[in-house]
């Protein structure tokens, strides 16, 4: 079953258009990154899901139910991207009030520990710092139990350590079988977070897969070796080769699939290879690649 | 609701403006009065520690019902509270009722209190048939100022909302005749103080103390503010908490 489906979503402010004929799904018990920079809809995207803007055209599922009545059965948790607690109230009440909204939700112990709030439960919302604020804020996303997890640039706010702290809990609720959906504009976030990363620009998908599928889609990996006075020929008939550059006596080529051209280098020809280096395009330049193209 | 109700009026008693203006002002000021005019008679022939009585524990549960609607409301939506609840299973109109709930609740404080310095302090004493018209009264009367409260924190942001409720809250008290009795105003102050919603209210209030049955034109005056104004926070909310 899918978790999250967007069919042909569209949402315009006035004339400018916010998103533009979005499709994706996402199954359930997958964890993706919506990865994209300012300004490309994600935010609209996730508000539109979550039911706090109505899409202009389009038709949006959450478990098979439009958004409104998926978070109205409690099957929704999200962190946006900005938000202030009741600052009166402490942790423990913050989080306990927020739960017992929920039909079916977690221990409070339990949430506490995930969100690492243990040590504050007695603090005032006013009295916490940002990295704190966030954490209850996450607690706060996570007390239903829901079984989709929905993340707007969570760690924006955060510094390293918070960030590596701030995954762990996510990973950790995640474990339970449990769909997350996060949106964020830093990379290596959305490669080391996430088992699918749905790129998006202008309020379109502009490629969608693993990290490493998107690294390959935007040029993959360059072999270069030394070729030294053999021929160049049928080279670029090897499985996964997208280009061939030839000079100097040194032989670069780009390819999409980094083990099967170097198999069919060694096995399926007769050149003496020497000198064999491999670069990977980092998911950088795949991004600024893909976000440029659209 | 009782999960909700009981936050609402847990973050108010620890919001000092609140425990101030609402809950030791009235107080004070009926202490301090009392302490000036303790023997004199009030208009309609009730002493005045009893007159005074109803003037500020009205003062106080109007204050209260404003001040714990329009700035946290306007504060709520503004900082992104209220998005927070609306990803939580709790359905739009709970809010609203739940806010109107703990708004009552929060006036009692103020009226009690008053009314219990009264009778410790002033010797006022009223027939048990009396306080069982007077609290009820007073405490449902608060509905209109309830609702004008929410309206305006469904309107306006917080840095608005702020002089918006005070103006409202001590506007309605000095020219609904709380603060200086409506007899002793011009022809003029008069006519406006008998068409708002706290002349009646408290005039209610000062009726049942005297041992008489309140004039129906005031029960009406405050009914039909009641109904204008909640229906402007209804319309107020609608718009405030509509979808983009």
């Amino acid at each position: 079953m899918n978790a999250i489906a967007f069919t042909d979503v569209r949402k315009n402010y006035g004339d400018v258009l916010a998103v533009d004929g979005l499709n994706l799904t996402v199954e359930a018990g997958r964890t993706v990154a919506l990865l994209g920079p300012n300004g490309a809809g994600k935010s609209t995207s996730i508000n539109m899901l979550l039911g706090l803007v109505r899409p202009s055209g389009g038709r949006i599922e959450v478990f098979g139910h439009l958004p409104d009545e998926a978070v109205a059965r409690g099957e929704v948790g999200a962190m946006l991207q900005s938000g202030e607690l009741i600052p009166e109230l402490t942790v423990m009440e913050l989080v306990d009030f927020v739960r017992r909204l929920y039909p079916r939700p977690l221990d409070l112990d339990e949430i506490l520990k995930m969100a690492d709030l243990s040590d504050l439960v007695k603090r005032r919302a006013s009295k916490l710092s940002g990295g704190q604020t966030q954490r209850v804020r996450f607690a706060l996303a996570i007390a239903g139990a829901p079984r989709l997890l929905v993340l707007d640039e969570p760690t924006a706010a955060m510094d390293v350590e918070s960030r590596q702290r701030f995954w762990a809990s996510m990973r950790d609720y995640a474990a339970g079988g449990r769909t997350v959906l996060f949106a964020t504009h830093y990379l290596e976030e959305a490669d080391e977070n996430s088992d699918r990363v749905i790129v998006v620009a202008k309020g379109r998908v502009v490629a969608d897969g693993t990290a490493a599928q998107i690294k390959a889609g935007a040029g993959g990996y360059t072999v270069s070796f030394t070729l030294g006075g053999q021929p160049a020929a049928g080279l670029d008939a090897l499985p996964g080769v997208s280009a061939v550059e030839v000079s100097a006596g040194a032989a670069t080529l780009r390819t999409t699939d980094l083990d099967a051209t170097v198999t069919a280098l060694y096995r399926g020809t007769s050149l003496e290879i020497r000198d064999l280096k491999v670069t990977g395009a980092d998911l950088e330049d795949a991004f600024l690649a893909l976000t440029r193209e659209s | 609701m009782p999960n909700y109700i009981r936050i609402e009026a847990l973050r108010m008693l620890r919001n000092k403006r609140y425990i101030v203006f609402v809950v030791a002002f009235p107080v004070i000021f009926y202490l301090l009065f009392c302490n000036v005019l303790g023997g004199e008679t009030a208009p309609g022939g009730i002493g005045a520690s009893a007159y005074l009585m109803v003037s500020m524990s009205a003062y106080g549960s109007l204050a209260a019902s404003i001040m714990s609607t329009a700035v946290p409301w306007a504060q709520e939506r503004q900082s992104g509270w209220l998005r927070q609840l609306q990803i939580t299973p709790l359905p739009n109109r709970t809010i609203i009722l739940t806010k109107l709930a703990a708004a009552l609740l929060l006036t009692l404080p103020s009226l009690l209190l008053v009314f219990l310095a009264a009778v410790l302090t002033q010797d006022v004493s009223l027939e048990p048939g009396q306080w069982i018209g007077l609290v009820p009264a007073m405490w449902i009367g608060t509905l209109p100022f309830a609702a004008l409260g929410l309206a305006v924190g469904s309107l306006v942001p917080p840095d608005t909302a702020q002089p918006a409720a005070m103006i409202g809250m001590f506007g309605l008290a000095i020219l609904g005749g709380l603060w200086f009795p409506v007899d002793n105003m011009p022809t003029t102050m008069q006519a406006i103080a008998h068409a708002l919603p706290s002349f009646p209210y408290a005039d209610i209030g000062w009726h049942l103390v005297a041992g008489e049955t309140p004039p129906l034109q005031d029960v009406v005056t405050i009914l039909a503010w009641t109904v204008a104004l909640g229906a402007a926070a209804v319309l107020a909310y609608r718009r405030a908490t509509a979808r983009a």
